[in-house]
């Protein structure tokens, strides 16, 4: 069980609860707004989940070559650095993407009707 | 997958080929005193021999869009003749008492050792540099 793989759930969660904002605002001023187009509500989430599997994958791979690094096999020591470097960074934009969320998402709720 | 820190796999594959370099210099200063390789003959200096891989080199990139990286195409036999030296005590001396020892000249080996060393220093000067980048941008959103 990977310590990532709760976080689509999660994502889903927010992004089904941002999108339905605009349908209740809707119902508030209908003439005023522009008819809001349909949104595809699988894709952010579905982007988010692939960025997720990705970072876990790299996560993975970086665990892999450590450990066969560490178990004697003939992997080069910069090669296990690198994979850990790019798990790290590319964690980082994952910490960045759910920051970003959570600040969006709390400046909706923050906003005065 | 995600590629972050473009480049990036060039760089690995320059490190990996001066991993391999510093192998042979290694090899030839561990046998700069062999008179008698495999082959029966004193050891012969190796030289590594880089170039471009080659299905990168023909198109100029592969199918992923990275440039062509450098890759390590031979080890070849360096073919200066052996050094004589006189040592008539030695078992593998010929009748005049001449022995022949490896063509390893041990400072044109550290100097290539200086020269492999400071490149690999420099491929990874270019994995930290790009990691400070990748980090610096994420921070954009910071205030």
């Amino acid at each position: 069980m990977s310590p990532l793989s709760a976080i689509p759930a999660y994502a889903s969660g927010l992004t089904s609860q941002i999108e339905r904002l605009p349908a209740s605002t809707e119902t508030i001023s209908p003439t005023t707004l522009p008819s809001a187009q349909p949104i595809d509500s699988s894709s952010f989430s579905s982007l988010l989940g692939k960025l997720v599997s990705d970072v876990n994958a790299q996560q993975q791979t970086s665990n892999q070559s450590v450990s066969a690094l560490q178990g004697g096999a003939n992997v080069p020591l910069h090669q296990a650095v690198i994979s850990m470097e790019e798990a790290n960074v590319s964690f980082q934009l994952l910490v960045e993407v759910r920051n970003k969320l959570l600040e969006s998402y709390q400046e909706i709720m923050k906003m005065s009707i | 997958m995600i590629q972050i820190l473009t480049g990036i796999r060039n760089t690995s594959a320059a490190l990996d080929a001066e991993q391999v370099r510093l192998d042979v210099i290694s090899q030839n200063i561990a046998n700069a005193q062999t008179s008698k390789d495999v082959d029966g003959k004193p050891y012969q200096r190796k030289v590594v021999v880089f170039d471009t891989a080659l299905q990168n080199a023909m198109s100029g990139t592969d199918a992923n869009g990275n440039l062509p990286a450098i890759q390590v195409a031979k080890v070849e036999r360096d073919n200066r003749p052996p050094v004589l030296q006189y040592d008539p005590g030695n078992p593998d001396a010929d009748a005049h008492g001449f022995i022949s020892m490896p063509n390893i000249n041990i400072h044109e080996e550290m100097a290539d050792l200086i020269s492999a060393s400071r490149t690999y220093e420099a491929n990874l000067a270019v994995v930290k540099n790009a990691r400070s980048m990748a980090m610096q941008t994420l921070s954009i959103g910071k205030s």
